[in-house]
């Protein structure tokens, strides 16, 4: 999955969050959350050039409302995950692999080997945060030693179709994890040991995200497969009828703030919405340029402001959750995750 | 049997000799005109035209950068002077300048790592620790192709090499240099041991050859094991020999796993044939060498391959007709398939004045396929459009998914500006189909399509050259032409209109467009086929009589509901094609199933055996890579 807004947060902090709203929180002194973004900014980059453009891991100022890159600078990086217990920890998914950094992104070790490649994404078990689930082109792999060394668990996974584009740990339940793959979503409750699949699907699981209210649901988005829901922590799915699925959705996000508020982007249909827990939805895209290429949809739990990428333009940010658009910084960049971390000491 | 004669080839020579004595021309001998195709029988003169065509490359890319200007000097140019021992102090100057901002990946890295080994004990302790600095600090991406990687491994494998016992921190990846050299290996071994068992991947590249062969030469020369030595050089003989065999006078035809809207239909322009000029000498070069870049590199090190002469006769040496068949891999597949990598099963059928080339069909890479053509000879063959093919236009979002990390929208579109310039474009020229069925027989072609109608562009394109004459479209439905002195019937099997063919003048514009003169046939209909039938112009007193032998030929087709041939073709073969089936011909069905690596009459292979018999005459070589073993054989 590319965006995982909320997949580290604890349970309590999101209890924390809907009560005070989005107003209440803008006006305390200090976010109670870290809102990160990968971001690329492209200028025609191809293999083997010179980077001239900031890309890779940015964190949100609120006090100025602002982006400041940390890290290294790559433009391929595709997710990030934070160890709860220590935000200094930290893996990012590239096309080179996977980078984990001990010391807050100061200096970083490329830990796969060269079998295990172009990562897709990253993500830390937050009832058991040693582990730590790699999502590949060709699988999945897995940490139990903080990312240091991995080894395949593809147990249960189809022999072709195990592209993994997505991988989701439950956050109440220890080695529990659904990954989306090529050809369905699986899940595991044995950290990888074995896998079954959910729900099959002809085109790739795009992402997948567990509601930050009631750990039961679950939204997952495919290439041209529909947009699906769980209300059984993902044992069973529901098709989305609201949402086209001619075209692909891209990624899809849930509101912290505001149970009920979830969002989708779809580079062909644009930002879609609902506010009754995916009952209905609307196309939200009035506002962002003509045809608007939405790449990624991500909330700030600080602020329930909701953000959409559009690819290698902007982002654009609603504090009307979609009514109305206006342009954010980072001109020319498409944003591939976006992940937010609930501060020890906000 | 050759209407043309060779009559500059003693002023090449003469040119080369000049030069191997040391006589700088500062102009290129070998660009002066066409090359010789006669073989050089002396053992010692071939490798001193070889040496002097290494010195003519050196020469040029040296002088582009004359004393004043070698502040702009580049890493290639700067390699050779550093070997050669000369202008050391401006190498120094260079060096820092260039790592004040190093690149980003195998581009950046394998010269960068020529520089560092050509210039290990010559440039300053201030620039080899610039050089080191940039591999501490610079972050290197590992690119998203085989071609890539090769690159990527082979320079990191010679870094950690020169810098050995250190720890992660001094490595942009944070690994050991005993980590970097472990991983640069097995990687290596795992893609010759791929290599050497079920073939390439970016087989018969027009332009990628390079970027294999010049790590390979690296590693070769450069690496301080043994084993790694002899791999190296044994794989440099591998895609040579298969260079040798699929080139006509010099020029790499079809298929090719990758190529690009120029080398297409100007088959003299691709790098590949830097190498048959400067292995075989066969070729001539064009004007600054043009095309040719990467060439400059392999000269570096070039003195230190040494042509086996059973390769450089399978080049330069034909006296009969070569038909291989051969197997090669597709380039891996991440999703949307049912294999990992698809087996390509290749078909080369080379005669004196024309070549026809050709594999299976299907997806095999998803942007610059070739997937067959019939190519001929001319005097000089640089800026002559000498091929003839056709093509279904191909362009899917989906299908890159299949191949890349990507998603199904932004890739088509911004793959036009990367130097695929035609990707989206229906008249383009380049790429494969998963709706194209081929077979070959010969000299003999039919290619079937059965195109999905909601696919981008649901039409078949057919390539006319700017250079072909005699072109006739008969009321038959054939349209007859002589490409050179071969002899060409192309029927198309559904109706077509014309439009110019363009070429695109800036690779990374797609919208800046030239037409060249030359034609597109296009055929907008989903159920669809071509056939083409190459004769060699000795084989009719004219154009009359091939045209009466092709029109007596027994053909019969249906396209619907899926296209069907049945074709008895100019060598008397009756080719039974239906799409989506097994073809047949003179009744026995193909069996690609028991194809081996390589099968003909200079180089055969079984599946994965890891030796290749490379003959020619009674001249015989036998990579062994079990054995790591190069045997030099002479049959009785």
């Amino acid at each position: 999955m590319q965006s995982t807004p909320h997949r580290n947060c604890f349970t309590r902090l999101t209890a924390l969050v809907v009560a005070l709203g989005s107003s209440a929180l803008a006006a305390v002194a200090a976010p109670a959350y870290d809102f990160f973004i990968c971001a690329n900014v492209n200028q025609n980059y191809v293999i083997g050039s010179k980077i001239d453009t900031t890309n890779g891991l940015f964190r949100h100022d609120s006090a100025n409302n602002t982006w400041h890159h940390f890290g290294y600078n790559d433009r391929t990086i595709s997710a990030v995950a934070v160890d709860p217990r220590d935000h200094d920890t930290i893996y990012t998914t590239t096309l080179n692999g996977i980078w984990v950094s001990y010391d807050g992104g100061d200096t970083w070790k490329m830990t796969n080997s060269w079998d295990m490649t172009e990562g897709r994404d990253v993500a830390v078990d937050p009832q058991s945060p040693d582990t730590v689930y790699f999502a590949l082109p060709d699988g999945i792999a897995v940490s139990t030693d903080r990312g240091q060394k991995w080894e395949r668990r593809e147990n249960g996974l189809p022999d072709r179709g195990k592209f993994t584009q997505a991988i989701s740990p439950d956050r109440v339940i220890a080695d529990r994890v659904l990954a989306g793959c090529e050809k369905g979503i699986y899940l595991t409750e044995n950290a990888g040991r074995s896998w079954r699949q959910v729900l099959p699907t002809e085109t790739t699981v795009n992402d997948l995200e567990q509601s930050p209210h009631d750990a039961d649901r679950w939204l997952a988005v495919t290439d041209t497969h529909g947009a699906w829901q769980s209300h059984d922590n993902g044992e069973t799915w529901n098709l989305i009828t609201d949402l086209p699925n001619d075209r692909a959705i891209y990624n899809a996000t849930y509101d912290p703030t505001t149970p009920g508020r979830q969002a989708v982007a779809s580079w062909a249909h644009g930002v879609w919405t609902s506010e009754d827990g995916g009952a209905s939805w609307a196309q939200r895209s009035a506002g962002l340029p003509e045809k608007p290429k939405a790449w990624r949809v991500g909330v700030d739990p600080n602020s329930g402001r909701l953000y959409v990428s559009v690819f290698e333009d902007t982002l654009y940010y609603s504090d009307d959750f979609g009514r109305s658009w206006e342009p954010d910084v980072l001109a020319g960049s498409s944003v591939n995750a976006f992940l937010s971390i609930r501060r020890e000491n906000p | 049997m050759k209407p043309f004669t060779y009559l500059l080839k003693p002023i090449a020579s003469a040119a080369i000799a000049l030069v191997a004595t040391g006589i700088s021309l500062h102009a290129q001998p070998s660009a002066q005109g066409p090359a010789s195709r006669e073989v050089v029988e002396s053992v010692d003169e071939r490798r001193n035209q070889y040496l002097a065509r290494v010195r003519e490359m050196q020469d040029h890319r040296v002088g582009l950068y004359h004393e004043d200007n070698y502040a702009r000097i580049d890493n290639s140019a700067m390699a050779i002077l550093l070997m050669r021992g000369d202008e050391i102090e401006a190498c120094n100057r260079r060096v820092l300048e260039l790592m004040e901002e190093p690149g980003t990946g195998p581009f950046w890295m394998f010269p960068t790592a020529m520089v560092a080994y050509a210039g290990r004990d010559k440039l300053s302790d201030e620039a080899r620790g610039a050089i080191r600095d940039a591999w501490r600090t610079t972050r290197q991406l590992r690119g998203d192709t085989e071609n890539h990687w090769v690159m990527y491994h082979a320079a990191m494998y010679l870094m950690a090499q020169m810098y050995p016992d250190e720890p992660g921190s001094e490595w942009w990846n944070g690994l050991s240099s005993s980590e970097n050299l472990e991983e640069g290996r097995s990687w290596l071994l795992d893609w010759m041991d791929i290599t050497t068992t079920i073939g390439q991947g970016e087989y018969n590249p027009t332009h990628y050859i390079g970027e294999y062969a010049i790590p390979l030469l690296m590693l070769s020369v450069w690496s301080e094991e043994p084993a790694m030595r002899q791999r190296s050089r044994m794989l440099l003989d591998w895609l040579f020999a298969e260079l040798a065999t699929v080139t006509l006078d010099g020029m790499l035809r079809g298929p090719n796993s990758r190529t690009d809207d120029t080398s297409v239909v100007e088959r003299w322009y691709a790098l590949a044939n830097y190498f048959s000029w400067q292995l075989f000498g066969n070729i001539p070069a064009g004007e600054g060498f043009r095309g040719w870049g990467w060439g400059n590199y392999f000269s570096v090190l070039a003195e230190y391959y040494d042509v086996p002469e059973v390769i450089y006769r399978i080049a330069v040496d034909r006296k009969h007709d070569i038909l291989q068949r051969d197997r090669a891999r597709s380039r891996r597949i991440w999703r949307y398939g049912d294999e990992h990598m698809r087996p390509i099963y290749k078909t080369q059928y080379l005669r004196d004045e024309y070549a026809v080339g050709s594999h299976q069909g299907g997806i095999s890479d998803p942007i610059q396929s070739h997937v067959w053509d019939v190519t001929w000879t001319v005097d000089d063959p640089r800026g002559v459009h000498n091929t003839m093919f056709s093509l279904h236009p191909h362009s899917s979002g989906k299908v890159m998914q299949m191949f890349f990390c990507t998603y199904p929208e932004p890739m088509p579109h911004a793959v036009t500006y990367e130097g695929k310039p035609s990707y989206n474009s229906a008249n383009k020229l380049l790429g494969c189909s998963p709706y194209e069925e081929v077979v070959q027989d010969l000299d003999t072609v039919i290619a079937l399509y059965d195109i999905d109608p909601e696919a981008n562009f649901p039409q078949v394109n057919g390539f006319f050259s700017k250079d072909l004459s005699d072109v006739t479209e008969h009321n038959s439905g054939w349209i007859f032409a002589r490409g050179g002195t071969t002899y060409l019937a192309y029927r198309p099997l559904a109706d077509y209109h014309w439009q110019p063919h363009i070429r695109y003048p800036n690779g990374r514009d797609p919208t800046v467009t030239e037409e060249t003169g030359g034609r597109i046939l296009t055929s907008p209909h989903v159920k669809n086929g071509t056939i083409l039938q190459a004769a060699d112009g000795d084989e009719f007193t004219d154009m009359v009589a091939f045209q009466s032998a092709i029109l007596a030929l027994p053909l019969s087709y249906e396209l619907d509901p899926v296209p069907s041939v049945r074709f008895t073709s100019l060598r008397g073969k009756e080719i039974v094609a239906k799409y989506g089936e097994t073809p047949y011909i003179d009744g026995q069905p193909i069996n690609y199933g028991d194809w081996k690596l390589f099968e003909g009459p200079h180089l055969n292979s079984e599946v994965g055996s890891r030796v290749l018999t490379i003959t020619h005459g009674p001249l015989g070589r036998v990579l062994d890579f079990n054995t790591l073993s190069s045997t030099d054989i002479v049959l009785e």
